[in-house]
């Protein structure tokens, strides 16, 4: 027999036995368990991403060379160098922006193409499917060293091939564009995969029938595309293209690999940056600021894609 | 009860005992273990071995961090500020001489440190004016060129020499390239910085002073917009897109890269650190083995005699770390520094000139390739490959970035380039 809990069922409290008191607790037996459960996570959270953030913004406003770490507070010194550093203006954030639109943008396109030729359920398909998901099976340090000497002027296959076509060799990563060009590629190379997969479910999730009306009615293809496949997939591009266009805001390991930023600065992002800042100037201070910026930058761009995505899923809806 | 305080006297007595008797008695003491982090080079690695042959007979235990080179300087400074004794032994560099010297115990007293080369020491030195490392090896950048496609006669000894040999094999199929040398940030010693020293440069005034009271007093003025800097710049211009001795990606190249071409057999002369003569004359790795040659610097319009830099790579030990295990630490870097004969095998073995002086002799008497590198690099002027002052880095960093905005730019902007990068190599050196 299950005993109703007196404030459950309503019935009397039985009288306090003298010095406790009668007020409910705090969290009940359910919020309890609840909070229970997610405390693993919490302490994870508070420990390697809040504490870590509260170092940081105090380092950002203090003399904090990695060598001599005086940790003078010097107000808001690091944040208006930085705000007034040409390159981070006229070069680190357009790259960074740029990037990440690009990246975002062809990665879509084309985990799109592969999702719908995978759709298809032709023969092989599960090799095919294998094949296609290599790229993202590889770690991106490796990827961009494998395009690197892929790119190579002299040993690379680029290179070999444009030779055999009858062009030189082309020093790609001597010249701003066409470093930066090698740089989309890779992340384009390196994430598609990672579209194609997520769309794949969400085409295979979506209902029979609306498609099947569409073929009565006779619809080619690129119509039954986009008035039923793209509306009807918004919602799951909305919520890759956010998760993606955060994580390309941070890309490091490919262009500091590939092009380390180079040449003269030219390909450098905000990453870079904050890296070249902490880790080869040693300067923890001008660092921690630089990252607090980006921090504040991608806070403002995610919420204005995280209030467009609610949208699009409202509309879905 | 006095029973039972007999009997912890009796125990307390035997624990003494035991100690004293394992003190003196090295083979029963508990083995000690001391802990190397290095970035893993095979010098470093070799010169570990002579390291351990010692630790073995003294019963004390080396284990080894590997610390990867990109994260070296961060991660180990981080440690030493925080006053870790993570390493009892680290990897230590003149470029980052200084940034440590607070931080590392002296090593004046460390047995042969009198046998070393003394100009190398100049980064290491504390406020105190005591030592703050123990050489393990000499890095020096040398002129390396294909001895079967160059003869003695045709060794270039000029820039324009340079230029007119390369030519001349690249027009006869010979080779793809006159020169390849390492010139990303951070490679300039590979080609920018080996000409702008042997062009009577340098990149604060006054040339070839490294004494920071003298620069200070200078105003730590940058001399990359001065006529013998414009020079060197012109110079790689023109090797890069004009006489095409050197490929246009030259500009991208790390080591690796400029070493897979010269091992290749696609160029006739680079310019590395001396430690890659074994690596090039691997018959396994090099299509070039038995082939190479050194010699000294060419030199350009600005200078007359060659000038080459002959620095150090050594051993240091964090303050941070236990008396005993300083102690310890020091008694095997001293042996390892007094061991002739490891480090003869240490050379042998890696192309790692020794850190003694005294076995130098022995290895220009015996060894023939030992004494063409003493010629073409010991037996030169020297000049120090860095600047020593914590700001370094970002002086580098700064330099790299206009040199390489210069020689991927127009030619007619170098002049423009090397202003504006004077002033920022400059605020990089003066940077608060």
């Amino acid at each position: 027999m299950v005993k109703a809990h007196p404030a459950v069922s309503g019935g009397l409290a039985p009288s306090a036995a003298p010095g406790h008191t009668n007020a409910e607790p705090w969290l009940g037996e359910k919020e309890r368990f609840m909070f229970l459960l997610i405390a693993p996570a919490g302490i994870v959270l508070v420990l390697f991403q809040i504490v870590p953030i509260i170092f940081g913004a105090n380092a950002s406003f203090r003399d904090w060379q990695l060598f001599d770490p005086v940790r003078t507070w010097v107000g808001l010194k690091h944040y208006i160098y930085i705000l007034n550093d040409p390159t981070f203006l006229t070069v680190v954030l357009p790259n960074t922006f740029l990037l990440m639109f690009l990246s975002v943008t062809l990665s879509l396109v084309g985990g799109l193409a592969l999702a719908h030729y995978l759709h298809r359920n032709l023969a092989g398909q599960w090799l095919m499917q294998t094949i296609i998901l290599l790229p993202q099976m590889i770690a991106p340090v490796i990827a961009a060293m494998m395009m690197r000497w892929v790119f190579n002027d002299q040993f690379g296959v680029v290179a070999a091939f444009l030779d055999w076509i009858g062009f030189g060799p082309i020093a790609w990563l001597a010249q701003r564009w066409p470093s930066f060009f090698i740089v989309v590629f890779t992340d384009v190379w390196i994430w598609t995969p990672w579209f194609a997969l997520i769309l794949l479910a969400g085409l295979r999730s979506l209902p029979r029938e609306p498609f099947e009306a569409a073929q009565i009615d006779a619809a080619g293809p690129w119509r039954t595309f986009t008035h039923l496949t793209l509306p009807m997939l918004r919602s799951v591009i909305a919520v890759c293209v956010l998760i993606r266009s955060i994580d390309a805001f941070r890309s490091f390991d490919v262009i500091w690999i590939l092009t380390g930023g180079g040449p003269a600065r030219s390909t450098e992002v905000f990453s870079i940056y904050t890296y070249i800042e902490t880790f080869v100037n040693l300067d923890f201070g001008r660092g921690s600021a630089a990252a607090m910026i980006g921090a504040l930058i991608i806070l403002v761009v995610a919420g204005v894609m995280y209030k467009a995505a609610g949208r699009v899923m409202d509309v879905s809806r | 009860m006095a029973r039972r305080r007999d009997g912890v006297r009796l125990l307390t007595s035997l624990a003494l005992a035991i100690g004293v008797l394992s003190w003196a008695n090295p083979a029963a003491r508990a083995e000690e273990t001391l802990n190397i982090c290095h970035g893993g080079h095979p010098i470093m690695v070799a010169s570990q071995k002579i390291l351990d042959k010692w630790a073995k007979k003294e019963g004390v235990k080396l284990a080894t961090t590997l610390i990867a080179y990109d994260v070296y300087v961060p991660k180990v400074t981080q440690m030493l500020t925080t006053g870790s004794a993570q390493c009892d032994i680290i990897w230590h560099n003149d470029d980052w001489g200084q940034l440590w010297q607070q931080y590392v115990v002296t090593t004046d007293d460390v047995a042969g440190i009198d046998n070393v080369a003394k100009q190398p020491l100049d980064a290491f030195w504390n406020d105190q004016h005591k030592l703050t490392v123990v050489p393990m090896a000499h890095t020096i950048g040398t002129f390396f060129y294909r001895k079967d496609l160059i003869s003695d006669a045709e060794v270039p000894k000029t820039f324009a020499d340079m230029v007119k040999i390369g030519q001349k094999l690249q027009k006869e199929g010979k080779v793809k390239w006159g020169y390849v040398g390492a010139m990303s940030f951070n490679n300039t010693w590979f080609s920018l910085w080996w000409t702008m020293w042997n062009n009577g440069c340098d990149i604060f005034k006054p040339i070839y002073e490294r004494d920071n009271k003298v620069l200070a007093a200078n105003d730590w003025t940058s001399i990359v917009d001065q006529p013998c800097h414009q020079q060197i710049v012109e110079f790689w211009w023109d090797a890069l897109h004009k006489d095409k001795i050197a490929p246009e990606a030259n500009t991208t190249y790390g080591r690796n890269e400029a070493n897979a071409i010269f091992m290749a057999g696609d160029a006739a002369i680079t310019v590395a650190d001396s430690t890659f003569w074994g690596d090039y004359n691997d018959k396994n790795k090099s299509r070039v083995a038995g082939n190479i040659g050194m010699a000294p610097y060419p030199v350009g319009p600005g200078r007359s005699k060659p000038i080459t830099w002959v620095d150090i790579w050594g051993w240091a030990i964090p303050k941070s770390v236990p008396p005993a295990h300083q102690a310890l630490a020091k008694k095997l870097l001293g042996e390892m520094l007094t061991d002739e004969d490891g480090q003869v095998q240490m050379w042998n073995e890696t192309g790692g000139p020794p850190p003694n002086v005294k076995v130098w002799d022995r290895l220009a008497a015996s060894d023939p390739v030992f004494r063409k590198l003493k010629e073409v690099d010991f037996d030169q002027d020297h000049v120090h490959s860095a600047y020593y002052f914590a700001n370094w880095p970002k002086v580098h960093k700064a330099y790299s970035d206009v040199a390489i905005k210069a020689l991927t730019g127009k030619r007619e902007d170098i002049p423009a380039v090397l202003k504006e990068g004077a002033k920022s190599v400059h605020d990089a050196a003066v940077a608060q």
